[in-house]
């Protein structure tokens, strides 16, 4: 366990260290920058202790992943028409919902008395585990052998913002750190030329808990999520001012680290040290960042695969991006899509229309995803997760007690479903299983903060000892719950 | 190995044996506590009582165990089970259970502690502070004699510093040269640099309080109050959104004006204090006193379709406790709220008692932001004063006060939440109450005495629809009947009622013949009853109500306030059980934790009273909190590095003794002048030294708590961005008003639901200082959060200082910054139109007061002839980097000159 205290010497530590080194060997400032990013130098053993706050840290245990790509649908998923098929539930289809099943609950929008609404949606049993995949995700049906359903994942909360921040944050209010930052201050990260917590987002909108949703809360800052953009620059002021080229560029980073290295003669502060080796990374960032963001450049089939147009914010294209950065080191890359949030008050909306257009969007992306990463011998230690912040209720959305003019469905906390892939999950596994309509779990019933116990798992953390001091007391992910659900475990 | 454990045993038995021949007892607070903590209390405590057994309280320790046995039994050490256990030889039976086993002398502790009978004790900083010698005379110090003598102490608080000091092997460091110490306190006190001219003017004046008089001139200029404001507003979680979901616009800037005003007048911190709690139950709040107020309306909303206004109301008000408590007792109380305190002497029932005094505001999580405080100018101010001059003639001074409340607040209304007893009707999104044809609701205990108005804000999108209020029952007497006109957009109207007594449930029954039954057309938001206006005798009463309704429908400016229920209206607090609002347990009435409550004062059961507690002198933490929080802001670190948490769990005060000497002058002396204590730090020898360090003092004391030299920090994201704005000469010296947007680049705010946009401010709006700068919490200033600046989501006491590559990205090329580089670089050719090697000279000196040294100067220079080289060749790169269309090679290389300089190392930190 580090508290803020501690966190803050490692960073004076990192730099005694620099400060011993240099006095030493008289490095420049060249030879700070790759220690710091944490590389590890055969000359020195004292190197490769040499932490800053992004360097690779063991983990608590052998690690089953070292990567996450998070794909999280924003707006919710319905998971009665893509995995969790109900029969039944097309059985009672406009019939009168129980009382039973309204009495004490709380919906966002559902009013009065509303209808039972069965499958929008055809299913079929694929491949040798027999899952249940629904037509609308043809090219993802073919990989229901590479993963491992949830499908009882339980939330507690049924709006948008809350619900996003419990299951990034393991809280549903603003304020915790990330799961990004949490596993980037656990582990930090493989290449320093990057950012070792990228976020990538698609369908126009952030996600309905904004920029929180990949925050630091109160773990420094450098562990929040970097949002990396497909218009502009990819990540902010990474472009030197117009009239500035990079030549000038690092005679001017030259300059200021040569008067820095002056001024550390007179004031002796390691801090200024650290400061000279940051602005070497981050004019190798200027580099290497629109390097790894550039899909100009790929084979024609990848583009094939992933269905990706370049030059264009999409969810295709930031699959495609996943991939290329977790191939460079990155820890922790985080995709959200936004349109998923099913109502049924209009076209774009309807479970029959608006969401039958997000599935064709998604489903080939993320399977190519899935097919890339194995291809190129990634899948096994990249940890891929996607789901939702909760699911969509079995009943039809009336509001004010009038049925909504397309087919829709409000949000439903009780259970929905998520799967992962590689990173020493099992393939072709189900865990959890929901009533005859998709209303409750009746077993294997996993919480999000079990979800996140078991991500920390992969990457050899134990959600129990990696905590944060914070107002007096430790925090971590997981809150005061979370149990690693092993049913999934390779 | 074997021979080395043995000789640390016979150390320890030796040590132990020395302090049984003193005979000194064993202290709780200082010997035994932190032991408890350390090694018992995470299984035996607030979370967990294992085997029944808890050492957070002594009656809980001294209760018999689930086992039956005593754990601890006062001067019976051979009976206590505890004592047993922990010498216990078998693991599977010894305490710590599966933990290394206490150690000899930790177990010597425990012992003699129960022998002496197991006295509690109380964490040091539960009880008030005590009057402190400032040890002057200590020997130690003969070589350090004072400031009158020569010395180098300057005023009382360095004897302190010194007597740490000597204890530790230190030596102070010398005053820092004069260009150094000019830039430090003004960066401290105005959070500016100084000018050329003031530079100099302080460097060349030899004079005795030539540095005193420039500490003043600080503390007296405007500019103060604006750097501190960030400080304080990072405490109050001052933000220009709402949060959550859509994050829209909060219109409560007037909030942070208050905040800079009553710094610049040195407002005392105890007025200050009430004033932010309680500012509307002080006798006939003024509109200041209100806008104070507006600390605890920065909780969020939450505003995301389908939410439910009580869990967000909750969620509010259990913020409010929490900030409350960590920003004036220093004390981390939201572990309370699931359980007792794990570590300090909380209790589960007390955080609800806490939580008690702040539940009883009249918002409600709506988006509207009620209850507001309507500003009136002109005309509306003056008929405002003319219905309140009116209302007091005719029905005296309270009365007039009532109205005037009404007015101005709104307040007191009932939210739609109050309906319940729907027939074929609902709450519209949990806010506006929604009644379909021929449906009704209920309206529970409304106190109708004189009451002959009712207002409501409605709006109505189809016509024809009426509404009944009936009395007690659905067939009750009728005592309203009024038809509505459609109404897009919400508009308020006057209902007459007919005149009743006392407290009755009312009806509310509506009608539209046109319209089916399932359609909802009508949302009514509040509703307020008011008694008639006074003076029927007169003529002129029709002129006064007129202007009554003006200002009711006027459109003002308005700002969130909090407001007291009335009697009527009061919640009642009850215990969440593990926390869970949905599982609400006894009720409990508003009080103060009894460990914190060292003088057993009575508390007035309202905020005003919990205020004026807080600010009592018999408070332990209030004042000590405080003074922290300033050392913390000008050393880098706190006498107590936690500010959050004075609690045993703290990292424990380097200086006590200067905690407590501080804290008592600052209430007596002071009177809680803020500007005061401040003066008294930065006039320290300890403030004026020299940040060099020696190899020998950062062998010993690396991050400089003791104090050996001055500190050096990195600047504040807003330091940073005023000073590049500041030396360039952009800086805006506009002051207050609503947040400002400077250059943003395209696509950061992208909310859903929220069609708001950045539209960067003009006519110098764009070169404002940062305390300025608008605050989205979803999205927040992207070259601020970058510097460790706060999103203001939640409370935060002090801001984790980062060294990143992101922050170079943005000094270097962030437009803000590239603009500053260019107007520097401006100056700079300005100073000396012939040699550029002047200018660069000119550019280091505006920055750092001093010349530049002969290396210094030399790479710098190099770095003008490498870009010159450039720009010689290619005059477009030229143009484009000056921004100029006549953009010269020479302003060109100066730009990237001036870039550089921005990025110094030297730059960015206070030294």
């Amino acid at each position: 366990m580090m508290n803020g205290d501690q966190i803050f010497e490692t960073f004076r530590n990192m730099s005694r260290r620099h400060f011993l080194l240099q006095s030493a060997a008289g490095i420049g400032a060249t030879a700070f920058a790759s220690m710091l990013g944490g590389c590890a130098n055969d000359r020195t053993g004292q190197l490769n202790k040499v932490s800053d706050a992004m360097a690779p840290r063991p983990p608590h245990f052998p690690a089953k992943a070292k990567r996450v790509i998070y794909l999280h649908m924003a707006g919710a998923p319905s998971q009665l028409e893509l995995f969790d098929y109900k029969p039944e539930l097309r059985r009672l289809n406009n019939q009168l919902c129980p009382t039973s099943l309204l009495d004490g609950k709380r919906f966002a929008f559902i009013r009065g008395t509303p209808k039972m609404l069965g499958p929008q949606a055809e299913f079929k049993q694929r491949g040798q585990s027999g899952a249940y995949v629904s037509d609308h995700l043809p090219h993802f049906a073919t990989l229901a052998d590479e993963v491992s359903f949830l499908k009882a994942v339980h939330t507690d909360q049924f709006n948008h913002a809350p619900a996003q921040l419990f299951v990034h944050t393991g809280g549903p209010r603003l304020g915790r750190p990330s799961m990004g930052s949490w596993i980037t201050y656990g582990l930090g990260t493989e290449n320093s030329n990057l950012p070792g917590f990228v976020v990538l987002t698609s369908g126009g909108k952030t996600p309905d808990a904004g920029k929180s949703v990949w925050g630091s809360g109160f773990l420094p800052s450098v562990y929040q999520g970097v949002q990396c953009r497909s218009e502009g620059d990819p990540v902010l002021f990474l472009s030197d001012p117009e009239g500035m080229n990079r030549d000038l560029k690092k005679k001017t980073i030259d300059a200021i680290n040569a008067v820095n290295r002056e001024h550390y003669q007179e004031m002796n502060d390691p801090e200024t040290l650290t400061r000279m080796a940051q602005y070497e990374m981050a004019y190798r960032m200027q580099a290497s960042v629109p390097e790894v963001m550039n899909i100009n450049d790929e084979p024609e089939y990848i583009h094939q695969l992933y269905g990706t147009t370049p030059g264009k914010a999409s969810f295709a294209n930031n699959c495609l991006l996943a991939r290329k950065l977790v191939e460079q080191g990155v820890r922790f890359v985080q995709l959200f899509d936004w349109g998923w949030d099913s109502h049924g008050t209009d076209e774009i909306t309807a479970i029959d229309i608006g969401f039958r257009n997000k599935c064709r969007e998604v489903d080939r992306p993320m399977t190519a995803l899935l097919l890339d990463l194995k291809q190129r011998g990634l899948l096994d230690e990249t940890l891929v997760v996607w789901g939702g912040e909760f699911g969509r209720t079995p009943m039809q959305e009336n509001r004010q007690n009038k049925t909504n003019p397309y087919s829709g469905r409000d949000h439903h906390v009780e259970a929905f479903t998520m799967w992962m892939a590689g990173g020493g999950i099992k393939k072709g596994m189900s865990w959890g299983e929901t009533d005859e309509i998709g209303y409750y779990p009746v077993s294997g019933k996993v919480s999000v903060h079990d979800v996140q116990a078991t991500i920390l798992n992969q990457m050899g953390l134990d959600h129990e000892k990696q905590t944060f001091q914070f107002q007096g007391r430790p925090f971590r992910l997981t809150d005061v719950s979370g149990k690693v659900i092993r049913e999934i475990v390779a | 190995m074997r021979l080395f454990s043995k000789k640390i045993f016979l150390l320890l038995a030796l040590t132990a044996l020395f302090q049984g021949c003193k005979k000194e007892k064993i202290d709780f607070s200082s010997q035994v506590k932190p032991i408890l903590n350390k090694r018992c209390i995470s299984c035996h405590g607030g979370v967990k009582q294992n085997g029944g057994f808890s050492v957070l309280f002594r009656e809980e320790a001294l209760d018999t165990l689930e086992s039956g046995k005593l754990a601890i039994i006062p001067a019976d050490v051979d009976h206590s089970e505890m004592i047993r256990r922990i010498n216990e030889k078998d693991p599977e039976a010894r305490m710590p259970y599966k933990e290394e086993p206490l150690s000899k002398q930790e177990i010597n502790i425990l012992t003699r502690w129960i022998e002496e009978g197991a006295e509690w004790g109380e964490h040091w900083a539960y009880n008030p502070p005590q009057p402190v010698i400032v040890p002057k005379s200590n020997r130690l110090l003969s070589g350090f004699a004072n400031s009158s003598e020569g010395g180098w102490a300057k005023n009382d608080l360095d004897f302190f510093i010194l007597e740490k000091l000597v204890e530790n092997d230190l030596e102070p460091s010398p005053e820092a040269d004069r260009a150094t110490l000019i830039r430090r306190v003004y960066l401290d006190v105005i959070g500016l640099p100084p000018t050329l001219e003031q530079a100099d003017a302080f460097i060349n004046d030899k004079s005795e309080g030539a540095y005193e008089k420039v500490v003043d001139q600080l503390l007296a200029s405007p500019r103060y109050g604006e750097k501190w404001a960030s400080w304080w507003l990072d405490l109050a979680r001052y933000a220009d959104t709402k949060g959550y979901e859509a994050d829209r616009s909060r219109t409560i800037w007037q909030y942070r004006d208050y905040v800079i005003r009553s710094l610049n007048e040195d407002k005392p911190f105890d007025q200050f204090t009430v004033e932010q709690l309680a500012g509307d139950l002080l006798p006939n709040p003024s509109n200041e006193q209100l806008i104070a107020t507006g600390f605890h309306r920065n909780t969020m909303n939450n505003e995301e379709g389908g939410t439910d206004d009580e869990e967000f109301r909750v969620a509010a008000v259990i913020d409010r406790v929490n900030t409350t408590w960590e920003v004036w007792q220093g004390t981390t109380i939201g572990c309370v709220q699931c359980h007792s305190h794990p570590y300090d002497p909380i209790r589960h029932e007390e955080y609800y008692e806490a939580m008690a005094f702040f539940n009883n505001t009249r918002d409600e999580d709506v988006s509207d932001e009620h209850p507001v405080l309507r500003l009136y100018e002109g005309e509306d101010q003056k008929k405002l004063k003319a219905i309140t001059a009116w209302v007091a003639r005719h029905a005296g001074e309270d009365r007039a006060i009532e109205v005037n409340r009404f007015l101005k607040t709104l307040e007191p209304k009932y939210h739609a939440h109050v309906f319940d007893q729907f027939q074929n009707g609902e709450l519209s999104g949990y806010k506006w109450l929604n009644i379909r044809p021929g449906g009704s609701a209920r309206m529970k205990g409304i106190d109708l005495e004189n009451k002959n108005h009712l207002y409501i804000n409605y709006s109505m999108n189809e016509p024809g629809g009426s509404f009944e209020i009936r009395k007690d029952h659905l067939e009750g007497e009728v005592i309203a009947r009024v038809s509505l006109k459609k109404a897009k957009d919400f508009r308020i109207i006057d209902i007459p009622l007919k005149g009743s007594t006392g407290t009755h449930d009312l009806y509310f029954l509506f009608q539209n013949p046109k319209l089916e039954k399932d359609r909802g057309v009508c949302a009514i938001e509040w509703f307020s009853f008011q008694e008639d206006l006074p003076g029927n005798n007169s003529s002129q009463l029709a002129t006064v109500k007129n202007s009554f309704m003006d200002l009711l429908k006027a459109e003002v400016e308005k700002t969130p306030v909090l407001i007291e229920n009335t009697p009527i209206q009061k919640r009642e607090t009850r215990i969440f059980e593990r926390g869970n609002w949905l599982l609400q347990g006894d009720t409990v009435r508003p009080d103060v934790p009894l460990a914190l409550n060292v003088a057993s004062q009575q508390v007035t059961p309202d905020r005003l009273g919990f205020a004026r507690w807080l600010m009592s002198k018999e408070n332990p933490l209030a004042a000590r909190t405080l003074v922290n929080r300033f050392w913390e802001q000008i050393f880098g670190y706190g006498l107590i590095e936690t500010l959050e948490d004075f609690g045993s769990q703290g990292i424990p005060p380097t200086h006590p003794q200067l905690l407590d000497w501080l804290a008592l002058r600052l209430m007596n002396e002071h009177q809680w002048s803020m500007k005061k204590i401040l003066r008294d730090i930065v006039m320290s020898a300890t403030y004026r030294q020299d940040s060099r360090v020696t190899e020998d003092a950062l062998q010993k004391d690396q991050r400089n708590q003791w104090l050996s030299r001055g500190a050096r920090v990195r600047l504040s994201s807003e330091q940073i961005r005023d000073q590049a704005l500041a030396v360039s000469g952009l800086l805006s010296k506009k002051m207050y008003g609503k947040g400002v947007m400077p250059f943003q680049p395209e696509g950061i705010w992208n909310s859903v639901y929220n069609g708001e946009s950045w539209k960067q401010g003009e006519g110098g709006d764009q070169y404002r200082r940062g305390v300025y700068t608008f605050i989205k919490r979803t999205s927040p200033y992207p070259s601020m959060i970058m510097f460790d600046g706060s999103s203001r989501e939640v409370c935060v006491g002090r801001r984790i200082r980062t060294n990143t590559p992101l922050q170079a990205l943005v000094t270097l090329n962030d437009p803000v910054f590239v603009e500053a580089a260019r107007a520097l670089a401006k100056r700079m050719v300005e100073s000396d139109p012939v040699s550029f090697m002047e200018g660069i000279r000119h550019g280091y000196s505006l920055l750092t007061f001093r010349d530049i040294p002969d290396e210094k100067l030399g790479i710098l220079l190099t770095l003008y002839h490498d870009a010159f080289g450039v720009y010689e060749l290619d005059l477009a790169a030229a143009q484009a980097i000056s921004n100029d269309k006549n953009g010269t090679a020479q302003l060109a290389a100066m730009t990237v000159v001036g870039n550089a300089l921005l990025n110094l190392d030297e730059v960015v930190t206070k030294e």
